[in-house]
């Protein structure tokens, strides 16, 4: 097979392993081969020449995805961004930061600071996960309470559509009200449309000084009625929920003690703005009625950045706790008041079906956003506690569609969901959106199979 | 026993510091505050020994403007019994600071005086050690580990050799270095409880000390900034390079 000139490639077994999966390992990797371009003209390049091989492409960020959306097990070349890592450009006035598409989106929240900004989307992977990989998922986290999601920050994108075509579309400006915005289109797409190879991103002011409050609460049904006596008195811009079971991970992966006394079923780690240590106060008159209230059980207060950092720990690390048990994941989405009823119907249903499994559940509820992670019994197969997953997995999409929620808050659809996008989307959305594919990548040699499956 | 903690407030030892645009300073308008870490250490010791039963009383003391007090709430809610405010709005160093607590010390007769080794702000690693001198009394700095027993503390310090181990006849000033223990957490209704907790303001000039500057600060200057790296092409320029810089 002949390559592209000057773009780097590799194909030896390690990297095939490595660049041929995401945080998901459901799927062997059976990559072809892994490219690493340059530049957007490299990227070109690239297409050019898959379009003339029919060979697929599988656009390669950080890989810290849970959809299996950057996953090549079918003989892909991977196109990884990894030496497209450049900061181009910090405009204080915007203020924006353009950058290269392989660029870390925790070096973007590091150089944002360093010049008294702040790039506030923000989640456990931010380190690892890529600013390219993060547009094409429209990626979330836990401050989307207060500041949404990836979408919301996109103010440029460089794109390399399937035929080859290079789009600067909307170069950065903050209004531009000229017809269909096809950034939009980009963010999210998985891949499936075009290849990001630079990107723009507003900034916004470097955020006041923030306390973190953990709080224990006695029941499920509390949580919601928590959440909003608390973001009635304070300026939140966290509220992240999680349950004992998360708590018994954390602790067990990372051999740390719980700061409060006793693992009550739900807790939530809380955070809010505190310029000058004064809202702790308004955060105690919360406290002491939700203690009143009979709501909340037990909290604490952080007093240092590094005691806050640690109650952060308690909810960034469970994702990262659980990977050993090859959790099955559900990332779902409904309306915010709906969450609790929600919630406990979906915890019926996987323990009416499988009273065995262990249910990890945690989540955004600030926004609606909820993780339910069923991990293996450790006597189980991958193989086979995937497939009572998969006999799982229509019920809780039905709930789900009951519900009027998504199956996809914020992980994306990949190989994971795919097939039952039809459980939330209508037939003539999934139409379009075939056809749209087919205007960007008539060749199909994007991403095939993720999100929408391959016609053949 | 009584135990008294000396606690300095300080820009938390998660922010990054700036120096002001004027060089006059570092800035601390609208910046994270909090006990200084070795201090909190001290502290959490000091309420471990009372939880022992070996102490009836922990005081926490510091030195400094009102906005002290926010710092003096968080050592009551973490369990101390009381706190004791030297209102200044002055700067104060090592020295004055010793001799502010040696009035302190002889108002308030305690058994030990627990601080950290330094304050993270200005490092100075003095005060401590000028209080012992001042007081005329032992001192067992920089401890990793202190066993109370009657009159006599054993203290195992963390030296540039190792370990060191003494003991010291009470009173007796004691610093913390930072592997002593791990502060708790300060629980909301202990915040709540702190509130009543007693809190006495005594202004500086009162304890009738000599508190003027013995050492005159001229400029604050950020540290260079750190040349960019750069990136070279093969392992041969790589040592071509070093060996330029004299550095094979």
């Amino acid at each position: 097979m002949s390559r592209p000139e000057g773009i780097e490639f590799v194909d030896d077994d390690a990297s095939r392993m490595h660049y041929g999966r995401d945080w998901t390992r459901f799927w062997t990797p059976a990559p072809h081969s892994i490219a690493f371009p340059r530049s957007t003209e490299e990227v070109v390049a690239l297409v050019a020449w898959a379009r003339d091989e029919g060979r697929a492409l599988v656009p390669s960020g950080g890989r810290t995805g849970l959809s299996g959306g950057a996953v090549a097990a079918d003989g892909e070349v991977v196109v990884a961004f990894d030496r497209m890592r450049d900061v181009l450009e910090l405009d204080p006035a915007e203020p924006s930061i353009r950058v290269q598409a392989g660029v870390a989106v925790g070096e973007v929240q590091r150089r944002a600071a360093e010049a008294g900004f702040d790039y506030p989307v923000d989640w456990s992977a931010a380190d690892s996960s890529q600013v390219g990989g993060s547009v094409a998922t429209n990626a979330g986290g836990i401050r989307v309470l207060r500041y949404g999601m990836t979408r919301d920050w996109v103010r440029g994108l460089t794109v390399v559509t399937g035929r080859g075509e290079v789009l600067a579309l909307n170069r950065g400006l903050i209004k531009n009200n000229a017809g269909l915005d096809l950034r939009h289109l980009m963010i999210g797409s998985e891949g499936i449309l075009g290849l990001i190879t630079e990107v723009t991103l507003g900034l916004t002011d470097a955020p006041p000084e923030r306390s973190v409050l953990l709080l224990a609460f006695s029941g499920l049904d509390a949580v919601m009625p928590a959440f909003q006596a608390l973001r009635a008195g304070l300026s939140l811009s966290a509220f992240e929920f999680f349950d004992a079971a998360s708590v018994q991970a954390v602790a067990a992966a990372g051999d740390r003690t719980f700061p409060l006394e006793a693992i009550a079923p739900f807790h939530a780690v809380v955070e809010f703005d505190d310029p000058d240590g004064s809202a702790q106060d308004a955060a105690l008159a919360v406290f002491e009625q939700l203690v009143d209230a009979g709501r909340v059980v037990d909290g604490l207060v952080s007093q240092s950045g590094s005691q806050a950092d640690e109650l952060w720990h308690w909810r960034e690390a469970i994702s990262e706790s659980i990977t050993p048990r090859t959790p099955y994941k559900n990332d779902v989405s409904v309306r915010v008041s709906r969450v609790p009823a929600f919630l406990e119907a979906l915890d019926e249903l996987v323990g009416r079906q499988y009273p065995d499994f262990e249910v990890v559940w945690f989540g955004h509820i600030g926004d609606g956003n909820l993780h339910m992670n069923v991990l293996r019994p450790e006597a189980w197969s991958v193989e086979d506690f995937r497939e009572a997953c998969n006999r799982l997995t229509p019920a809780v999409f039905e709930l789900v569609g009951r519900f009027g929620g998504s199956l996809s808050a914020e992980h994306g659809v990949g190989l994971l969901k795919r097939d039952y996008l039809a459980s939330i989307k209508s037939a003539d959305e999934i139409a379009l959106m075939r056809a749209i594919k087919q205007v960007f990548d008539p060749d199909g040699i994007l991403n095939p199979g993720k999100l929408l499956t391959v016609e053949r | 026993m009584k135990i008294l903690v000396p606690i300095k407030r300080v820009v938390d030892y998660n922010v990054r510091v700036r120096v002001k645009s004027d060089g006059s300073g570092v800035e601390t308008e609208g910046v994270k505050m909090s006990i200084n870490p070795f201090d909190e250490i001290a502290l959490e010791e000091a309420l471990r020994i009372k939880e022992a039963g070996k102490a009836e009383e922990v005081i926490v003391c510091s030195i400094g403007s009102k906005d002290c007090q926010q710092q003096l709430r968080t050592g009551l809610a973490m369990g101390a019994d009381r706190a004791l405010h030297v209102l200044t709005d002055d700067e104060v160093q090592p020295l004055a600071a010793a001799r502010a607590l040696l009035k302190l010390v002889e108002k308030e007769d305690p058994k030990i005086v627990f601080l950290g080794k330094q304050a993270i702000d200005d490092d100075c690693n003095q005060t401590g050690q000028m209080l012992a001198a001042l007081w005329q009394r032992p001192q067992a700095t920089f401890a990793s580990k202190v066993d109370l027993d009657g009159e006599i503390a054993t203290v195992t310090r963390e030296v540039d050799a190792g370990l060191e181990t003494l003991e010291v006849d009470l009173p007796a000033v004691l610093t913390s270095d930072l592997r002593l223990n791990e502060p708790r957490f300060v629980k909301l209704p202990d915040i709540m409880k702190a509130k009543r907790k007693p809190l006495e303001e005594i202004a500086l000039a009162e304890l009738g000390v000599d508190a003027g500057p013995a050492l005159e600060t001229t400029a604050f200057e950020p540290p260079p900034k750190r040349a960019g790296g750069r990136m070279l092409e093969s392992v041969q320029e790589l040592v071509d390079e070093l060996k330029n810089k004299g550095l094979l």
